[in-house]
């Protein structure tokens, strides 16, 4: 069966793809910040906790206090880009979503389910210190099991070659096993989490003055050494990963072209250095260089995906039914939507100064 | 169709919906009314000084947080997984159109977030001016989530003008926006008393327990005048297709509307009973009973809005079998199997039917429809059908019977292939392929002497066939009662018919004369006939055997409405008993003559085809199951209570409201029984022949048990239609006649058939069963071999213009030379060949109609030359055995 014939008709879009490929990248690297911090925070929580439960009492109860909120913004972060990625690769994604459905829609419960692990995690760490491991673990393990799907779920779309495998599993449980760089990949997005978990815990302990001094330096440097040896493992794990890509893919950055060579050497040099100025504690630099990584990896994936469609599809070629003003109508409200936040995230602010009333 | 489909087989795409959906709304208009409930209690405790009240609002909050932005806003996200694995091609609509819609909706969706999060973690450290400001910026970004996604959620119910311009702002602000917005928002804060009821209940200061629940309360019971205005103008700002369809009352609606009625009255007397004094526990109890009806309440409205846009979802674009509108002539011209990207199978063969059939399955119907699960569950809905090709015709009839299900898009293969996988692989189930076995009678002859017997005795039924329905506990929609006709002709060169100072006997074939034994009908007799009717007494008064009464207009001998059914002694099914007619001297009591004829009647309505059962008595008969199913579908088209009358032992015949001229005047409103049976069913048998007519008609059917089509015509390969037109044609010629005396219903009934011998439907002449009927001249015009063989639309156009009821220019009725309709001499009946011919056998050894060949000895005793009875009528007979 040639795959080719199974793609779906795509719908036409508002306005130009450019716009959504925009939209796409940008909201895509706030939902993977927020993943990142997300999962990397658990996970060193979890080890913490594990390893001394003690000691570390007070720094999972700041992460326990944490880790609802990085959810609540990691779904709602992920609600946007997952809109426009349908917008320009809705029939792609929407066929490898029903191929493997009840893996897909099975994430729903799962959120659900670590979320309120993550909630009684927070609300219940003293009542149910007892259970902490057990709060913890679980709701780490559902959200690495959502991310699984979540890489199951990509890399299908974008190998329609596999599709065909449909027919002999069309109830739904399908997951993209024979996928070579289905490891690697989900890999690279975990222990990338550990890496900027690790960041995001250091640049939290570097505002937490109520802390003691000590205490609080031990845990910058704590977080900047599970950033810098995470990065070294996730060095490790992006090249095999890379290898692990099919020749064509691959090709385009090496050399087959010149902007996607260009971006990933930048990825590269912005992982080294995020190594170098965490091992040297330059918590901002390190922060600057990650985040220049992470911008500049999200644009290499990009690439990466548009060289594994291209002998299908490319979003170039959907057909445009120009109306502008709705998006001009989400722009402006996107600008006033940023500014009440702003404005409640200043009352806030404000709050912890404000005399009780 | 341009999708895989995830093959869910119990849970069916239906049911993990409306799970997903019905859960999400409950919880997400919660999200907006509780906003306002909390700012606005946080306000009354401010404004009242009350720590208590605060107090409470902080740990409702916390409720409220956990609630709505965990569960609330997980499944809803929820709902754009499902929606998407279910029916991707209508979410990808979605998407396209509205991106920007369900961007700005994610800005609010952000704004919820962080407003929550703040108003509840800075509770009690934040000014109270601030605080307060906190809240009503979350109630707003809330109401305003609601605002968008309202637009789109009617879009797909009222797309309106977006239908002809696509532009955004069309579709968003569709017909139904406005009063959707405002019916949901007092939803929304009804919700918000109902839900304050569960943290309100749970205070343990009895005053405050009693004043916050109070508080609920007016929360819960004072939005309810808004909400029915808003109702009010929801309903009546719906497009006529869809309110015209909800004013019907669909059936599967209907319980629906029914809750949603009912329920608000019951949240309403709920709310004011939680504002009287209760121990905690009962008022517990009674806030979580509320919340289930508000569950059932406001899923109901939901179901029924879903419910409203079938076939479509999104009304007049895209069907629920996600084949948009325009492109379905396509489809149904190439096949969906052609036109569909996801299937293995481009072609069907003989080989692949059923998995062909399977995948049908799941491209066209799967969305909606389960396999052995609790909704819309296939296996039951197809239950009756006892055959692919009845089931395939029911495919063919999808929409035009069942406004709520899109057209069956495919081939007739396809329908078939579909009808064979659900039938053989779901319900495992083969059709039947051997015919019954027709236990060969034998019959005497009685002797008629040529040259010697002064008297010629004809004798034959009214009807060429008495078709009755023996679900007597049921329904009847015709019961026993075979009319006789005999004629006495005294021979001589000037034949006499004779009507006076004889006597004519009849006599029922003997096993046939406890017709009581066989069927139910005289136990039910009181309650289908209105009267009281002696065992195996007929409608007329008559036994099965006795005197024939003198019809002396027709200067006939009629033996009317006898009790006979086609089952023997024993039960074994025999549709054509024989009566014995003797002819006796009144005076002298001397036997003059003797004859035999059948009373045809059979039992073999094919009903159970399709809808479910066997046969009452082995090879015929409605069995109680058929007929209860009969009655069930007729009671939820129709939304009578047959059933219901008919299991409190009061069945009805279907006359009582269908008029029929050879029966009752029924309601004159209704559609007559002829074209409300053939109009409805005929919208599943289009494009077919004669067997669209055995589908019903099933004794009639050369494979049957009856094969009552015995006569001349039979063997000179005619069928139905020749004489009574293509179904459609049939349906349409009876419908139109209803129409035009003023039914609606027929209208309902014509839409969907095209005619089939004539260009257009004006030129079909409407007809009223039983009276205008196939003319015998229309084809033998004058009495001449024919020019034509259709005698569709050339009708009769009274009574007497009736073959049955026609007579020769002497006055000899057309039957009694030859035979009944259906049964025309020569005949060939096949439980006995010469069954039919006994008249003709006996009076001039031979099955030609009487005095064929030029055997006008028969009664005048001697040749004739001129042809007094009517042209061409001197001559041998054409069609020779």
């Amino acid at each position: 069966m040639n795959p080719a014939t199974l793609i779906p008709a795509p719908d036409p879009l508002q306005v130009p793809w450019g716009w959504f490929q925009f939209l796409l990248l940008l909201t895509f690297f706030l939902h993977i910040v927020t993943m990142n911090i997300m999962v990397g925070c658990g996970f060193i929580a979890l080890v913490k906790q594990l390893a001394n439960p003690e000691k570390n009492r007070e720094f999972c109860r700041d992460v326990s206090e944490k880790l609802t909120y990085s959810i609540a913004f990691t779904v709602n972060f992920g609600v946007a880009p997952l809109l426009f990625l349908q917008v320009l690769y809705g029939h792609f994604m929407y066929t490898s979503s029903v191929i493997m459905g009840a893996y897909w829609l099975s994430i729903v419960f799962f959120l659900i389910a670590a979320y309120y692990l993550a909630y009684l995690y927070k609300f219940k760490f003293d009542a149910w210190a007892v259970r902490q491991n057990w709060l913890l673990g679980s709701s780490l393990a559902i959200m690495l099991l959502i991310g699984f799907f979540f890489t199951n779920n990509i890399t299908l779309m974008q190998t329609p070659e596999t599709w065909p495998l449909y027919f002999n599993h069309p109830g739904g449980f399908f997951l993209n096993l024979a996928e070579p760089t289905l490891i690697t990949r989900y890999l690279h997005f975990m222990v990338a989490a550990v890496a900027t978990g690790g960041l995001f815990l250091a640049g939290l302990a570097s505002f937490q003055h109520r802390l003691p001094e000590q205490e609080r330096k031990a845990r910058i440097k704590s977080g900047l050494m599970w950033f810098s040896y995470a990065t070294m493992v996730e060095i490790a794990v992006g090249i095999v990963f890379l290898f692990n890509l099919p020749k064509p893919v691959l090709k385009i950055f090496i050399g087959g072209d010149w902007l996607a060579t260009v971006l990933f050497f930048t990825a590269m040099a912005g992982a080294f250095f995020s190594v170098v100025y965490g091992m040297k504690e330059k918590l901002w630099h390190a922060a600057a260089a990650l985040g220049a990584t992470i911008l500049t990896m999200i644009l290499v994936r990009d690439l990466a995906r548009q060289a594994y469609l291209k002998p299908y599809f490319t979003p170039a070629d959907l057909p445009v039914a120009a109306q502008y003003s709705p998006m001009l109508l989400f722009f402006a409200i996107l600008a006033i939507g940023l500014g009440i936040i702003y404005y409640m995230l200043r009352l806030a602010w404000r709050s912890a100064k404000e005399v009780r009333p | 169709m341009n999708y895989p489909v995830w093959e869910l087989t119990f849970f069916g795409g239906g049911l993990t919906i409306a799970l997903m959906a019905v859960i999400h709304v409950f919880v997400s208009h919660f999200a907006i009314g509780g906003g306002l409930f909390l700012v606005l209690t946080e306000w009354k405790g401010y404004r009242e000084k009350s720590p208590a009240i605060i107090d409470y609002v902080r740990k409702h909050t916390k409720f409220f947080l956990l609630l709505t932005m965990v569960f609330g806003a997980m499944t809803g996200v929820g709902i754009w997984f499902v929606i998407g694995l279910i029916n991707p091609a209508t979410t990808s609509i979605l998407i396209h159109n509205f991106v920007f819609a369900w961007a700005i909706e994610w800005v609010f969706f952000v704004g919820e977030i962080v407003s929550l999060l703040i108003y509840y973690y800075t509770f009690g450290r934040m000014s109270q001016r601030n605080h307060l400001i906190l809240g009503w910026l979350y109630f707003i970004f809330a109401w305003l989530s609601l605002f968008v996604i309202n637009g789109i959620i009617d879009f797909m119910l009222t797309p309106g003008k977006w239908l002809e311009t696509g532009n955004f702002w069309h579709g968003f602000f569709n017909p139904t926006f406005w009063p959707s917005l405002f019916f949901r928002t007092f939803i929304a804060l009804i919700l918000a008393g109902l839900y304050g009821f569960l943290t309100a209940t749970a205070i343990k200061d009895d005053a405050f327990r009693l004043r916050m629940v109070r508080y609920c309360a007016t929360w819960l019971v004072a939005p309810f005048l808004l909400l029915f205005a808003a109702t009010w103008w929801y309903v009546n700002a719906l497009p006529e297709p869809i309110a015209t369809m909800l004013r019907e009352q669909p059936t599967d609606l209907l319980p629906f509307l029914n809750v949603f009625m009912v329920a608000a009255p019951v949240l309403i007397l709920g709310g004011l009973l939680m504002a009287i004094r209760l121990p905690q526990v009962a008022k517990q109890s009674l806030a979580g009973l509320l919340m289930l009806i508000g569950l059932i309440y406001f899923g109901s409205f939901e179901y029924i809005r879903e419910g409203s846009r079938r076939p479509y979802t999104i009304y007049n674009h895209i069907f629920s079998h996600s084949i948009v509108k325009k492109e379905l002539p396509g489809v149904a011209e190439a096949g969906v199997l052609r036109y569909a990207k996801w299937t293995e199978f481009k072609e069907i063969t003989e080989e692949n039917r059923r998995k062909a059939g399977r995948r049908l399955f799941y491209l066209g119907c799967a969305a909606c429809h389960s396999i052995n699960g609790p909704t819309r569950d296939i296996v039951t809905l197809t239950r009756g059908y006892a055959t692919v090709d009845a089931l395939a015709a029911r495919l063919s009839g999808l929409a035009e019977l069942n406004s709520a299900m899109p057209p069956f898009p495919g081939t007739e293969e396809e329908r078939r292939a579909l009808a064979a996988f659900i039938l053989q692989d779901l319900h495992q189930r083969q059709d039947r392929t051997s015919m019954p076995t027709i236990a060969q009678q034998q019959h005497e002859t009685p002797a008629f002497d040529p040259a010697k017997s002064q008297y010629a005795l004809l004798a034959w039924s009214e009807y060429g066939m008495h078709s009755i329905t023996d679900s007597d506990a049921l329904f009847t929609m015709r019961m026993p009662g075979s009319t006789i006709n005999a004629m006495l002709i005294k021979r001589g060169p000037a034949p006499e018919v004779i009507t006076t100072g004889v006597e004519l006997r009849y006599g029922v074939e003997t096993g046939f004369e406890n017709p009581a034994g066989q069927v139910d009908f005289w136990q039910h007799a009181a309650s289908l006939t209105d009267r009281e009717l002696p065992t195996n007494t007929g409608l007329a008064g008559n036994s099965t055997s006795g005197v024939m009464q003198v019809d002396d207009d027709r200067r006939l001998f009629v033996a009317k409405e006898l009790p006979v059914v086609p089952y023997k002694e024993g039960g074994s099914y025999q549709p054509y008993p024989l009566i014995t007619i003797e002819a006796k001297d009144q005076a002298s009591g001397a036997v003059l003559a003797a004859t035999k004829a059948v009373a045809p009647v059979s039992t073999e309505w094919g009903c159970r085809n399709c809808h479910g059962g066997g046969w009452r008595k082995g090879v015929a008969g409605l069995s109680p199951v058929t007929a209860g199913n009969v009655l069930l579908a007729h009671d939820r088209y129709n939304k009578t209570t047959l059933v219901e009358l008919a299991k409190s032992g009061r069945p009805v015949r279907c006359q009582i409201c269908h008029p029929d001229p050879r029966g009752d005047h029924g309601n004159p409103a209704v559609l007559s029984l002829s074209a409300a049976i053939h109009g409805f069913h005929a919208n599943t048998l289009k494009g077919r022949g004669a067997d669209a007519c055995f589908f019903c008609h099933q004794d009639a059917a050369p494979h049957g048990a009856t094969r009552f089509f015995r006569g001349i015509h039979n063997e000179l390969g005619f069928d139905c239609t020749n004489c009574h037109g293509a179904i459609e044609d049939h349906a349409l010629s009876l419908l139109l006649a209803e129409q035009q005396a003023g039914k609606k219903a027929a209208e309902k009934r014509m839409r969907h058939l095209p005619p089939r011998e004539v260009a257009d439907l004006n030129e079909i002449k409407p007809r009223q069963a039983w009276i205008n009927q196939p003319d015998c001249l229309s084809c033998h015009e004058d009495f001449q071999p024919p020019a034509t063989i259709t005698a569709f639309n050339k009708w009769t156009t009274r009574e007497s213009e009736l073959y049955r009821r026609r007579t020769d220019n002497m006055g000899i009725p057309c039957a009694a030379c030859h035979n009944s309709p259906h049964a025309l001499f020569p005949a060939t009946n096949p439980y006995d060949a010469e069954r039919d011919n006994i008249v003709p056998r006996q009076h001039q050894g031979n099955p030609y109609p009487l005095g064929a060949n030029k055997n006008c000895t028969l009664c005048h005793t001697k040749d004739m030359k001129e042809e007094m009875h009517h042209p061409n009528s001197l001559r041998m007979m054409r069609n020779v055995r």
